[in-house]
C-alpha cells in the first residue's frame, strides 16, 4: 500500500513519532514521511492513505507547521471527496481542557473538505505512562487493514 | 560534508542545534559540552516537576546521541576548563548555547534584603540543581514579583497540595519543605496591564485544576485586541475559583518601587501605579523579571560585535543560539526553530579544517562524563521510585560522577 505520513508538529515529539511510523511500515508498505508545512492540500491523492500525526499547541492550537496547511486548504477549498486518512493525535493531558485540540482541528479540517476518516482518533498523553510509539504502531497497523478493505487492491 | 563543532550548553537549544545539523549532515562531529555532569539544561531543571509532558523532548534529544552520533562532555566548563579561544581554536565552528542562568536583580531599594529571592535560585533549589542553594524560608505570605511563565510555574507550585505533585519528579527534600513551608497566601503581580501580561493563557487555565485555593483576580481591564482577550478569558476562567484555605491573588499594572523591611527582613513592596502608590505586604519577595547571563562571559560585547546577531553569527566560526543569543524569553519550539535556522547558516558557512583536533583536546582528561555515564546516573534515578514519583534525582555532583564512572574501568 502506498502510505504518506504527514506530520504537523512543534516541538519535534511529532516529527520523531511519524519517522518511527515510517521504519515500523516500510518493510510492508511504500511510506512517505513529510511535513504538513511542505504539503500542498491540492496535491493528495486517492491512491494513497494518509497517516497525519498531529500535536496540540498553545491554547488548543494546531502546532505551527500545521499552521500553512491549514491555511492553504481554507484558501483553495480542494475537493478531498476521494481522499483517505486517519489520525493519530499527541496530547498532554495537564492541559486537559485543550486535550489534543490541535489534530481534532485537522481532522475536522479535512472531513469539511470532503476526505473520508479511516478509524478512530487516536490520542497519546505525553503525561501518561505509554510511549507514543506503543499506541502508534498498534493504531498504524489496525488503520492499515481497515485501509487495505475499503481501498482494496487500488491502493 | 565533514566538520567538527562543539556546542557549549546541553540544555534544548544545544540539543536542537545538534540534531538540525546531524540531520543535515550526518557525517559532522558534534560535541555537546556541559558544565553539569548531566545533560539537558533546562528540560531537567528549568521545566516545572509537574510538567512531565513538557520533558517529553528529551527522547527526541537521547537520540541525538544514541542515532546521530553527538557526543557529551559533561562537567567541562567554559572558561574553568577550557577556554573559548581553545575551543575556537579546536573544532571549526563553536556554539554557544549557555542560556541566561542568572536572575535579573529588580534594581530597586530593598533588593538585597533578606527574604528576597529570584526565581532561578529558588527553582533550581526545588529541582535539586546540584549548584542550587538551599530552600529558604518564604513565611506565610510570599509575593511573586513578575507575569511570564516562569512567575506561573512558580505561584503554581507554591500553591499545590502535595497530593497535587503526583507523577511529577519533585526530590523528597523539596517535597518536604513544600509540605512545611506554611504558606497561607500568595499574591502576584505584574507590571503590565492584564491584557498585556506575558503569561500563555493555557498557564493560567491550568490553575483551574488547584484543589487547595481561592483565587481572586483583580483589576484586569477589558482590551478588543485578540491575544489579550485570550489572556483575559484565561483570567476570567479562574477569577473565584475554588474555596481552599490558601489564597491566591493576582495584581496588575503595579510597578515595584521599594523593598521595605525591618531588621534586615521583608516586610512589605511599595508599588507604583496609575492609581498612585501602593503598599503590599509581604514575608518574602520572589523576583521572576527575567534572566541575565553568565557573567563569566562577554555576552553583551559577543553580540555587539556580531557579524549577524539576528542570525546568530557572533564572528567566524562563532555562533549563538537559544536563549544566549535571544534573551530569555520563548519557550521550547521557539529555541528548536531558533536551532534549525542556524544550523542551516552554519552549514552555509562551514569549510572544515581536516589539522584542527576537535574532541581529541580532551583525551585524557579525568572527572568528564560522557552520554554512557549519563544512562547509568539516568538508570539509577529511575530505578528505584519513590511513591508518587517518576524520577528520584540524584543531588549532588559528587553522587552524579561517581554514578555515571560505576562499572567503568580506567587505564
Amino acid at each position: 500500500m502506498n502510505i504518506s505520513i504527514l506530520y504537523g508538529t512543534e516541538t519535534g515529539n511529532a516529527e520523531m513519532l511519524a519517522e518511527d511510523i515510517q521504519s515500523e511500515l516500510e518493510g510492508d508498505h511504500d511510506v512517505s514521511c513529510q511535513n504538513l508545512s511542505d504539503v500542498d492540500p491540492m496535491s493528495l491523492v486517492p491512491e494513497h492513505l494518509y497517516l497525519l500525526v498531529c500535536s496540540t499547541y498553545g491554547d488548543g492550537e494546531l502546532p505551527a507547521s500545521a499552521q500553512p496547511f491549514a491555511e492553504a486548504m481554507e484558501a483553495a477549498k480542494p475537493d478531498l471527496s476521494a481522499i483517505h486518512f486517519a489520525i493519530f493525535g499527541m496530547g498532554d493531558s495537564e492541559y486537559d481542557e485543550t486535550f489534543n485540540h490541535g489534530p481534532k482541528r485537522l481532522a475536522e479540517l479535512m472531513l469539511a473538505h470532503g476526505a473520508t476518516q479511516i478509524g478512530e482518533r487516536v490520542a497519546h498523553d505525553a503525561s501518561g505512562p505509554e510511549m507514543a510509539e506503543d499506541l502508534a504502531f498498534p493504531w498504524a497497523e489496525e488503520i492499515i487493514s481497515q485501509a487495505e478493505e475499503r481501498l482494496g487492491a487500488a491502493a | 560534508m565533514s566538520g567538527k563543532i562543539a556546542i557549549v550548553g546541553a540544555g534544548p537549544s544545544g540539543c536542537y542545534l545538534a540534531q538540525s545539523l546531524l540531520k543535515a549532515a550526518p557525517d559532522l562531529e558534534v560535541d555537546l559540552i556541559d558544565a553539569l555532569p548531566v545533560p539537558y539544561g533546562l528540560v531537567r531543571y528549568g521545566v516545572a516537576a509537574d510538567h512531565q509532558g513538557t520533558k517529553a523532548v528529551t527522547r527526541q534529544f537521547a537520540r541525538v546521541f544514541e542515532r546521530q552520533g553527538a557526543r557529551f562532555f559533561g562537567c567541562l566548563r567554559l572558561g574553568d576548563d577550557v577556554a573559548l579561544e581553545d575551543l575556537r581554536a579546536a573544532y571549526d565552528a563553536v556554539v554557544l548555547a549557555t542560556g541566561m542562568p542568572v536572575d535579573r536583580p529588580l534594581g530597586i531599594p530593598g533588593d538585597d534584603l533578606a527574604g528576597v529571592f529570584g526565581a532561578g535560585r529558588l527553582t533550581r533549589a526545588l529541582y535539586d540543581h546540584p549548584d542550587a542553594e538551599t530552600l529558604p524560608e518564604l513565611g506565610a505570605h510570599p509575593l511573586i514579583v513578575g507575569n511570564g511563565n516562569v512567575a506561573i510555574d512558580l505561584l503554581r507550585l507554591l500553591a499545590k497540595d502535595p497530593d497535587e505533585l503526583a507523577g511529577s519528579d519533585l526530590g523528597a527534600g523539596p517535597t518536604d519543605w513544600l509540605a512545611g513551608a506554611g504558606i497561607e497566601s500568595l499574591t502576584i503581580t505584574g507590571r503590565s496591564p492584564a491584557a498585556a501580561a506575558k503569561f500563555d493563557p493555557v498557564m493560567i487555565k491550568e490553575l483551574a485544576k488547584l484543589g487547595g485555593v481561592s483565587i481572586d483576580v483583580v483589576g484586569t481591564g477589558a482590551s478588543d485586541e485578540p491575544d489579550a482577550v485570550k489572556t483575559l478569558d484565561a483570567l476570567a476562567s479562574i477569577a473565584g475559583h475554588g474555596s481552599g484555605a490558601r489564597n491566591v491573588t493576582f495584581r496588575f499594572g503595579l510597578t515595584p518601587a521599594e523593598v521595605i523591611g525591618s531588621q534586615g527582613q521583608v516586610r512589605a513592596v511599595r508599588f507604583t501605579s496609575d492609581a498612585g502608590d501602593e503598599t503590599i505586604p509581604c514575608t518574602s519577595v520572589l523576583t521572576a523579571i527575567g534572566f541575565d547571563a553568565d557573567p563569566d562571559l562577554p555576552r553583551d560585547a559577543l553580540l555587539e560585535s556580531a557579524t549577524d546577531a539576528g542570525a546568530g553569527a557572533l564572528a567566524p566560526g562563532l555562533y549563538a543560539t537559544g536563549w544566549f543569543r535571544r534573551g530569555p524569553r520563548g519557550t521550547i519550539p521557539e529555541n528548536r526553530a531558533d536551532a534549525q535556522a542556524l544550523a542551516t547558516h552554519i552549514l552555509d558557512d562551514l569549510t572544515a579544517d581536516p589539522a584542527k583536533p576537535g574532541r581529541a583536546i580532551f583525551e585524557g582528561r579525568t572527572g568528564l562524563v560522557d552520554y554512557d555515564g549519563w544512562c547509568r546516573i539516568d538508570a539509577a534515578e529511575t530505578e528505584a521510585l519513590p511513591e508518587g514519583r517518576c524520577r528520584a534525582k540524584i543531588t549532588t555532583r559528587e553522587e552524579m560522577t561517581r554514578l555515571a564512572s560505576k562499572g567503568v574501568t580506567t587505564g
